[in-house]
């Protein structure tokens, strides 16, 4: 793994943060989340080349091969500018657990389209549960002669629609295993869903009786999938706290700008109090995000415990700042044409995106020993 | 004269020294001492004298006065060998408020005299800021100071005024000049309590402790030498000195109620709360879970934003996370008392030695006010945050260009 300084890390963000303010603006946005596929072709293959989609991909395969830190620190770009893309879906999760699974050929055949963005994947994972946990499986592989068949129902796949390949988790009679499954075989049926964060895409995948091919792991694979989640989460804190920073920054420049009853709006306690509350959580969640990526580089033991903190503090520090500063704003923030709405539904769908914050707080004790 | 010293032999050298004088002992006899919030047991100045004597106390002043000439980094070398072995009395040169604020602006002969003896521990100090007219509004104080002579006569009432009792000075702030806007007008002193002019009066607590005293001022003398920065200049004083003593309110606070504050406590659980919910036999009810899980995130993202302020400032830029430490522990101080009363359920109407855990979730939830309100309430925190981080406009001040004769101030005057 390339760990990079914290001046080159600065670097790397800043060149993603030139490329948002030129390709992800609000207009741009607001184009991008109407389109079908949800993402820009075109801005995708620029983050191709500018390595960030194989930010996670090793070298060897024709990635950056960055870690945590990095993802964390383009991530909150990403997150700020709601970039519409399958970066979480095939660059993350799709790209991370084929690493984590570590089947050679695959790889090989993989990994370097996934990086430049030629491919994209994605992964199968839960049903319509929607829990990233064993329980939340609900495809099982029966072995047919040499091959195997899948049958079940995943969802709320990260631009499943979209995916070239999808690497399936299914249970089996001895655990689960993992397949490779080509979304437009017949058996297999692909559907877009609706989402409440136009900039966000998710499918369902049916499978009925569908082929598919065994992927061989170098480990059990629910711990490829645990390690993977455990990088997803920390990709998705530093899309969180990202939005987060934007919205109270664009809060408090209209609390500045704002006048009422001959003053600005911000000299009223009641909106500089909520402001300065909502710094508190801002700054928390950004402490949370990058200390979870830290641990993670350094596959610290405090990992587990400093993750899970960072998923809730992180989901929870978006929701509240993007709903305070529509109240913030008073009527203008009501309508459509103001982008706090954009970021309330980012908000509120990445704190369930992967798990809610429930369920991380309770993963949170477990991993302090209560 | 500052020599420069490797890292690694800096450490060798930390390490070396506390093996010879840091004993268990030491830290047992600190701890079974008991020591109150506001002096130090004979035990702790015993310790931190040897600290002084080898130049641990401040490292990162020059020798001159007490220490090595370190840089930040270093430094920090030094207090984590403390920190490992849990010895106090290393890096005052960050969190000792009155030693700070002395060197910064005190008069050579005060410096002299005093810098020393307040990294002993062996002074003990108050501040006299608060008034029963001059609260959150402290550049409403009333407390006048005149010169006459080389001395300043002093006359006004303080209140609130925590320590006094055993205080050898107290950190003044007083009106030296009434016909300018009251924040022009106040200069800042270190004033010796132990005088006829001083009357100290303690007051009973809410915690049924007597910390904070009412302090009476009538014709108290304090040397000229005893005023800090320039006549009128005390409100910049003030700040710096206050703005201190909030970050240090955002890092620590008492625990139990025999606690010290001083960072010696022992800190036998490392997570308190599970533990008693645990004892409570309550460890597996899910919506207690919660609460602890959220409670405890508090506290772990106050410490989490102190490490990344601090290495922020060793960067060089400057820090806005810092002035969000003493609201946040404001919040985990009143939220954990909170949830600590929650598990213990009907047990927490009761007191006594019998029932330690409701006397410190009791007392733990009345002391925590000693954060929300001392040191400048949570308002006003959120308008120090608001104005200064996030540089929202000022509240209109009716009152910030009059001569301060004019102005009102204190309760029911309007
Ligand atoms: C345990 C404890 C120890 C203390 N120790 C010391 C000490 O050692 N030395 C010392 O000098 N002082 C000390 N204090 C005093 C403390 O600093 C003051 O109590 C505090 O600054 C508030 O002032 P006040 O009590 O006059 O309340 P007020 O200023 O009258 O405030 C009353 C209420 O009005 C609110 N308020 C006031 N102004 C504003 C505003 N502009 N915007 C919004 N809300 C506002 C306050 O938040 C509060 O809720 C101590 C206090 C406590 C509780």
């Amino acid at each position: 793994m390339n760990t990079l300084g914290s001046e080159e890390r600065d670097a790397l963000k800043d060149s993603v943060r030139r490329l948002m303010s030129d390709a992800s603006t609000e207009a741009a946005v607001r184009t991008v989340m109407e389109t079908d596929t949800g993402y820009d072709a075109a801005v995708w293959k620029t983050l191709g080349e500018m390595g960030v989609v194989g930010l996670m991909v090793d070298e060897e395969h024709g990635g950056s091969g960055f870690g945590p830190l990095e993802l964390e620190a383009v991530m909150e770009e990403a997150g700020a500018a709601l970039l519409c893309s399958p970066l979480l879906a095939s660059g993350v999760l799709a790209a991370e657990l084929l690493n984590q699974l570590g089947d050679e050929a695959l790889n090989e055949r993989l990994l370097p389209r996934i990086a430049t963005g030629d491919c994209i994947a994605s992964v199968v994972l839960t049903g319509d549960s929607g829990c990233w946990t064993q329980q939340g499986v609900a495809v099982s592989a029966k072995q047919d002669g040499d091959s195997w068949v899948l049958q079940g129902r995943g969802s709320y796949v990260l631009h499943g629609q979209n995916a070239e390949v999808l690497v399936v988790v299914a249970k089996t009679d001895d655990g689960f295993a993992a397949f490779e499954v080509d979304p437009s075989a017949p058996s297999v049926t692909v559907a877009p869903l609706p989402t409440f964060d136009r900039t966000l895409r998710l499918a369902s995948v049916d499978f009925d009786d569908a082929r598919a091919v065994q992927v061989e792991a170098r480990q059990p694979v629910w711990q490829a999938v645990k390690r993977t989640l455990d990088l997803a989460l920390v990709a998705l804190a530093g899309q969180q706290v990202g939005g987060t920073q934007k919205v109270l920054d664009f809060t408090v420049e209209y609390a500045k700008a704002r006048v009422q009853f001959g003053r600005n709006i911000g000299s009223f306690q009641a909106i500089k109090h909520m402001a300065a509350d909502l710094l508190l959580e801002t700054e928390s969640a950004i402490s949370a995000a990058r200390y979870a990526a830290s641990c993670l580089a350094e596959s610290s033991e405090k990992a587990d415990e400093a993750i899970s903190l960072a998923a809730f503090a992180c989901a929870d520090a978006y929701v509240k700042t993007t709903a305070d500063s529509i109240q913030m704003h008073g009527g203008i923030a009501f309508t459509w044409e103001h982008p706090a709405h954009l970021y309330l539904r980012a908000a509120r769908s990445s704190a369930q995106l992967f798990g809610g914050s429930n369920h991380h707080r309770e993963n949170y004790l477990t991993a302090m020993g209560g | 004269m500052t020599t420069s010293v490797n890292d690694e032999t800096l450490r060798e050298e930390v390490r070396q020294w506390l093996s010879e004088n840091w004993a268990r002992e030491i830290a047992d006899e600190l701890e079974s001492e008991a020591p109150t919030h506001y002096t130090a047991s004979p035990a702790l100045r015993s310790w931190l004298g040897k600290v002084f004597d080898a130049r641990w106390s401040a490292p990162r002043w020059p020798e001159e006065w007490f220490g090595r000439g370190l840089s930040n980094d270093q430094a920090k070398i030094v207090e984590r060998e403390f920190a490992k072995v849990k010895a106090p009395g290393t890096g005052q040169d960050r969190v000792n408020l009155w030693a700070n604020t002395l060197l910064a602006q005190g008069q050579p002969g005060l410096k002299e005299k005093l810098v020393g003896p307040l990294l002993k521990s062996e002074v003990n100090m108050c501040l006299l800021y608060s008034e029963p007219g001059a609260g959150s509004d402290l550049a409403g104080i009333r407390t006048r100071a005149d010169l006459q002579g080389d001395e300043y006569i002093v006359n006004g009432q303080k209140v609130w005024t925590s320590g006094a009792t055993t205080a050898d000075y107290g950190m003044l702030i007083a009106r030296t000049d009434w016909d300018v806007p009251k924040h022009d007008g106040i200069s800042f002193f270190f004033c010796p309590m132990k005088q006829p002019g001083v009357e100290v009066r303690p007051l009973r607590q809410i915690t049924d402790e007597s910390h904070f005293n009412e302090v009476f001022l009538s014709n108290a003398v304090v040397p000229a030498e005893n005023l800090l920065g320039k006549p009128g200049s005390g409100w910049r004083v003030l700040n710096t000195a206050l703005a201190y003593e909030r970050s240090v309110m955002g890092e620590t606070a008492r625990g139990s109620r025999g606690g010290t504050g001083l960072g010696l406590g022992a800190v036998t659980e490392a997570q308190p709360l599970i533990a008693l919910a645990r004892e409570a036999g309550r460890l597996d009810e899910p919506h207690l879970r919660q609460q602890v899980a959220q409670t405890i995130s508090y506290r772990r993202l106050n410490a989490l934003n102190t490490a990344r302020a601090k290495a922020d400032l060793a960067q060089g830029t400057s820090s806005s996370i810092m002035s969000l430490g003493k609201l946040a522990m404001s919040r985990i101080l009143h939220e954990e008392a909170r949830l600590r009363t929650e598990i213990l359920g009907a047990e927490s109407m009761l007191e006594g030695e019998d029932y330690p855990q409701a006397v410190d979730a009791n007392f733990l939830s009345l002391n925590a006010y000693f954060t929300s309100i001392g040191g400048g309430t949570d308002q006003i925190q959120r308008n120090i945050i608001g104005e200064r981080v996030l540089g929202l406009p000022k509240e209109p001040e009716v009152d910030k260009t009059i001569a301060f004769r004019d102005v009102k101030t204190g309760v029911g005057s309007g």
